[in-house]
């Protein structure tokens, strides 16, 4: 019905060369080894491992390699370190990963809940924006003595200790996106008469999206760093006391075992989980806020979650 | 028919924490547009235009006087095409589009390709903005604009972001696409070219929000800025504009 061949077009050969000379300079890389991120990892794990055992060497309370292998095989095989103290692996790190899931489970929806309130109301940014900044400077340790109090050693404490750990996190950053909606977005959607359900679910949702997936990544580490803190000073079970118990004892190896599965299994976590969330959260091309995010093998933040590169569409 | 009526309109904006003194955006407005013309607001830029098409938006409220937009007796449906793109950038083009629509429906997604169709975009329709360059998204500003079957079409400096050669462009697909839609439009922009190649009227408004100046531009479509019709107008209208800069300083000193 319309005919559309006769609209004016720009030549499309002088804009596309431009777009593909610009691509060839943002592509082409300094060759070499240490240009590539996945190298340099390794590179600073091994670093990390060398002086490690270096300082094995000369500090005899410091454990090298070997011993912490040792250690953990007789850990995962439940056997016996001698006497009658045995290996303990798949308890400690259950009873710590329920604990961390509920609290996650109860914390992010309440964090989220009080940013969407902190960054739409007035009322509540005055009434809450303190409270939130305080719980988010408040040491874990307060917790563990204070969940001890009320709870004694029981499972509630660590639990509330990861809700009240995470939830300022996401509260603080999802505020922020909300605040940090563009003006003129609200405008256009007033202007168009668009629906405040509608509203509410693309533009404040969807532009807090990014910013709360960032939040809850920096709530999932703070969260399990304040568990196992908690777990440490008022827990008969779970990752943190498995470590103190080996402290306690004297054994070194194992409980320096203990704090690197501490930290593996908040990365593997972090991996696995949360940053492909995050990077499907970011597809449509804004680079993320934490820079750790970044380092992702050879590619960059421009990305997209199948991996291919956005490119630019020319006139 | 669709028809605005703006009357005795001001706009004063309160000292800010940049701008020490209040200002006079609009200065009583007095505005009357009715039936399936294309209405342009010329004026240079701080005149009030963007104010002006705000208000008549429903985005900002007016200091004094009245704005009314009717179709057929009852208020009328208004979209807007704003100076920069306004797309929500997380998601792809053809749900901005459907964003906006007041209802929903499976041939949502089609009409939004029709419209994207028109103005040569038939194929970005599941591309994020920013994917798209700065013309191709201005381009989905307007689609998006005609896609809510509007009675009144408002438009701010739609090419004003753009370079010279891609504006011009741009202009050729809206005459295209406003000569078959014929919505009653209210188009504001600085740039006198685009005022005659696009307007059934041309409206001049000065610093404050003072109109001084109405014609009429009775040539036949599509205009082509070469035409020398249009070039004559042009001359008469930076012509009106020179002596009313000269009146008012010679009122004022
Ligand atoms: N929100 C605002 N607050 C204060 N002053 C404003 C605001 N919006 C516009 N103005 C002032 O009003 C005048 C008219 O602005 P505007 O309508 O944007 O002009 P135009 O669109 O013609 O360039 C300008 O002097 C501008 O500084
Ligand atoms: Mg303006």
């Amino acid at each position: 019905m319309t005919d559309f061949s006769s609209l004016p077009h720009l030549p499309d050969s002088l804009t596309d060369t431009a777009a593909r000379s610009v691509q060839k300079t943002q592509t082409a890389k300094p060759g070499g080894l240490f240009s590539r991120p996945w190298f340099l990892r390794l590179l600073a794990i091994a670093i990390i491992i060398i002086v490690w055992q270096l300082v094995a060497l000369t500090n005899i309370r410091v454990p090298n390699i070997a011993e912490v292998i040792r250690f953990l095989i007789i850990e995962i095989s439940e056997g016996t370190h001698g006497g009658t103290f045995k290996g303990l692996f798949w308890s400690p790190i259950g009873n710590s990963f329920m604990r961390y899931a509920i609290g996650m489970a109860i914390g992010v929806p309440i964090g989220f809940a009080l940013g969407i309130l902190i960054g739409t109301s007035t009322y509540a940014r005055g009434l809450l924006n303190d409270t939130t900044l305080v719980l988010l400077a408040l040491p874990s340790v307060v917790w563990a003595f204070l969940s001890t109090l009320w709870f004694g050693l029981t499972s509630e404490g660590p639990i509330l200790a990861v809700v009240l750990t995470a939830a300022p996190f996401v509260a603080v950053s999802v505020s922020a996106g909300v605040r940090n909606i563009d003006r003129s977005l609200i405008e256009m959607c007033a202007s168009y008469r668009v629906p405040l359900l509608r509203r509410t679910q693309h533009l404040i949702l969807g532009g807090t999206l990014p910013s709360a997936i960032t939040g809850t990544r920096l709530a999932f580490m703070a969260g399990w760093n304040s568990l196992i803190i908690v777990e440490w000073f008022g827990a008969t079970s779970g990752v943190g006391w498995r470590a103190r118990t080996l402290y306690n004892f004297q054994d070194y190896p194992g409980f320096t075992t203990w704090i690197l599965l501490f930290i593996l299994l908040i990365m593997i976590l972090d991996r696995f989980l949360l940053r492909p969330v995050e990077r499907r959260a970011f597809r449509w091309n804004e680079p993320p806020m934490l820079t750790f995010a970044e380092t992702d093998d050879d590619s960059n933040a421009s990305t997209n979650n199948s991996g291919k590169r956005l490119r630019k569409r020319q006139d | 028919m669709a028809t605005v009526l703006i009357e005795n309109l001001t706009k004063v904006f309160p000292p800010t924490a940049n701008q020490p003194n209040q200002v006079q955006a609009l200065g009583g407005l007095n505005l009357s547009i009715t039936g399936n013309v294309l209405v342009a607001v010329l004026g240079p830029s701080g005149c009030g235009k963007t104010t002006l098409l705000n208000i008549v938006a429903g985005v900002e409220q007016p200091t004094s006087g009245s704005v009314r937009s009717v179709q057929d007796g009852v208020p009328a449906h208004i979209s807007y095409v704003f100076q920069e793109p306004r797309l929500l950038p997380w998601r792809t083009v053809v749900n901005n589009m459907i964003f906006v629509q007041d209802r929903k429906s499976d041939r949502s997604r089609r009409e939004a390709e029709f419209y994207l169709s028109m103005v040569g975009l038939g194929d970005v329709a599941d591309l994020y903005p920013s994917q798209l360059s700065g013309g191709m998204q201005q381009r989905v500003n307007i689609a998006r604009a005609f896609l809510v079957n509007p009675d009144i079409l408002l438009m701010d400096e739609p090419f004003s972001h753009l370079d010279a050669l891609t504006g011009r462009s741009l202009r050729d697909y809206l005459q295209k696409i406003w000569s078959q839609t014929r919505k009653t439009a209210l188009l504001v922009t600085h740039d006198v070219n685009e005022a005659v190649e696009l307007a059934d009227r041309i409206i001049m408004m000065r610093p404050g929000g003072v109109i001084f100046d109405d014609i009429p531009v009775n040539l036949p479509r599509p205009r082509h800025p070469s035409n020398p019709d249009l070039q004559f107008l042009q001359n008469d209208i930076l012509r009106r504009f020179d002596s009313m800069e000269a009146a008012v300083r010679f009122g004022v000193g």
